[in-house]
């Protein structure tokens, strides 16, 4: 016995010194001093201790790469350019790169170390995307499964961003999910309220940030978000539009109504809203309200299972089997542009109809995110 | 066995909680192998290959997703409905796969029996031959699974 405790301490002793050795060895052999990072060939220039992921090092200065995987490279998100000082690609970028992507020089910036001085090139917008410090004001119930989340900046005080553009919030680790981790939602609210946010959010079975946001989550807790992100906004034309939204798809369709209230914009518009049952129909009195305020605004909700026995009068069956129907009467469908926001079922379904109906696939928005 | 560092990387993934809630191994004390080693004696057992099932559950999830989350009867046993939800998944895998967040829910009609799977299920079967750790959320137990959608 006393012999096996002797071992087990020598064991221990030994195993000690040399972690302990490994990470002075660490300290002297990667110690990489300062090191430049350039962006945008010069528009930003800034030098930091090397050592660290490019991505990391990104985000330690604010600026802030998609990513959905918490940088283990398994999700592929954060790709950016490096025009030098990145070396050869690694085998664990390699299965995300395309032939195109290899020879323009496309790097996953969680995989790669900033070792030397590093040159990289990334969208001019992801320069202006900024971290919140918010609180949690309200949490509205809405069905079941549906809640809005209105959240009230803290640090900075205000945001601007496009109507229709989304933010990432961070799910913090909580019991059962050790991690924290990153998820996209669209922004819902007025955006001439510049001192808050607010998200429509769907409870999907099991996941990870949407068991954060409903059974964790309480008013006034903390929350941290990025953004804005996302080209899912409202195009500078006279044409018809056509919003075809399922669930929560209607964040950003609100978020673009109220804009379109705000700065009187007068273009014809019209709102397909698609719910399986009326229990899952909501802010159906404030698009009644738009309908009212807005120049030529139709809200058509949709429901393609109502309750037996329910007293819905209203439209019944797919929306964009609905929204078909609807179009395919107006004279002047092709010269529309097409809005949609939802599963991506319903977007590849839309997508087809609209097509059909002459609408052009350049004059189809979605956020695509695959 | 010894496992290499790749595996080792590959199971703390697993194991952890970064990808999904409560990760993918669950409170199965199994090493990754032993599970897929398990669940593939189990379904050489009941006389199916991953391959025959994993392309009997996407022809069941193909059948119902134009639906856009109704339920459909498909054939004369299955009640099927599709939920979509917007954002996607990578596989822990080390290669380039990520799956819609869709969740499959078929309803047999005439055992009461419910079985659900995810798109990343399908992929995780086929793939890989992992059904993942007893007791995670989206555990399919083979047997289960090739009782209610291989019934007539
Ligand atoms: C641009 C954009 C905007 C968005 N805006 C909104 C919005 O306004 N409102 C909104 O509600 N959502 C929105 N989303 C979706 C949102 O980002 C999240 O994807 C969603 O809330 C689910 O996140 P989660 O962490 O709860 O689920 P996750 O934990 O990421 O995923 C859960 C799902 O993944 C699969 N899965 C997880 N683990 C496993 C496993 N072990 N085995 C098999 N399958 C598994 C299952 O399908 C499960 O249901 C948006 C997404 C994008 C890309
Ligand atoms: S952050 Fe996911 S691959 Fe880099
Ligand atoms: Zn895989």
């Amino acid at each position: 016995m006393g012999t096996i405790i002797i071992a087990i301490v020598i064991i221990s002793g030994v195993g000690a010194f040399l972690a302990t050795l490994l990470v002075f060895a660490e300290r002297v052999i990667t110690n990489y001093g300062d090191v430049e990072v350039d962006i945008n060939k010069g528009d930003k220039k800034f030098t930091v201790r090397g050592g660290g992921s490019l991505l990391e090092t990104l985000t330690n200065q604010k600026i802030f790469i998609p990513s959905a995987c918490g940088g283990r490279g398994t999700c592929g998100y954060c790709k950016v350019k490096v025009l030098e000082g990145a070396g050869t690609l690694l085998p664990t970028e390699e299965p995300y790169m395309d032939a195109q992507e290899r020879a323009e020089g496309i790097r996953l910036s969680c995989q790669i170390k900033v070792r030397n001085k590093i040159e990289i090139e990334i969208p001019g917008d992801l320069l202006t995307i900024r971290e919140y410090s918010c609180t949690c004001e309200k949490i509205i119930d809405y069905t079941y499964d549906m809640k809005q989340f209105n959240l009230k900046l803290v640090e900075p005080t205000s945001i601007t961003y496009t109507p229709g553009q989304y933010i990432q919030l961070l799910a913090p680790a909580y019991e059962g999910s050790p991690e924290e981790v990153y998820r996209a939602y669209s922004i819902s609210s007025d955006p001439a309220n510049k001192s808050g946010i607010e998200l429509i959010v769907r409870r999907v079975p099991d996941g990870i940030c949407t068991t954060y946001l409903f059974d964790h989550l309480k008013e006034d807790d903390t929350v941290r978000v990025n953004g804005p992100y996302g080209k899912f906004y409202l195009r500078d034309t006279n044409a018809p539009i056509i919003f075809i939204a399922g669930g929560s798809g209607i964040a950003p369709i609100k978020c673009i109504l109220h804009h379109m209230k705000n700065t009187t914009i007068k273009r014809k518009a019209v709102f397909f809203f698609g719910v399986r049952t009326t229990k899952d129909l909501f802010l159906v009195e404030e698009m009644k309200q738009f309908e009212k305020e807005l120049a030529d605004f139709t809200f058509i909700p949709v429901v393609s299972q109502p309750e037996e026995g329910s007293d819905w009068h209203g439209a019944t069956g797919r929306v964009t089997t609905v929204a078909e129907e609807f179009l395919k009467r107006m004279p002047t469908v092709s010269d529309c542009e097409g809005y949609l926001c939802g599963s991506p079922g319903m977007i590849d379904s839309a997508v087809k109809i609209l097509a059909d109906l002459g609408i052009p696939e350049d004059k189809h928005y979605y956020d695509k995110f695959s | 066995m010894k496992k290499s560092p790749q595996q080792d990387k590959l199971e703390a993934l697993l194991r952890s909680s970064k990808l999904s809630a409560c990760g993918f191994l669950g409170e199965d004390k199994r090493s990754l192998w032993e599970i897929i080693d398990a669940d593939a004696t189990e379904l050489e057992r009941l006389g199916r290959t991953r391959e025959d099932v994993a392309a009997r559950m996407q022809e069941l999830t193909d059948q119902a997703v134009p639906a856009l989350g109704d339920w459909v009867k498909v054939g004369k046993m299955f009640q099927v409905c599709v939920d979509d939800n917007r954002g996607m998944i990578p596989c822990p895998w080390p290669h380039a796969v990520r799956c819609l967040k869709r969740i499959t829910t078929i309803h047999h009609l005439k055992t009461g029996k419910t079985v659900r799977w995810s798109d990343l299920n399908i992929h995780l079967i086929k793939e890989h031959g992992f059904f993942e750790g007893k007791g995670a959320p989206f555990r399919i137990e083979p047997k289960d699974l090739v009782d209610s959608i291989f019934a007539s």
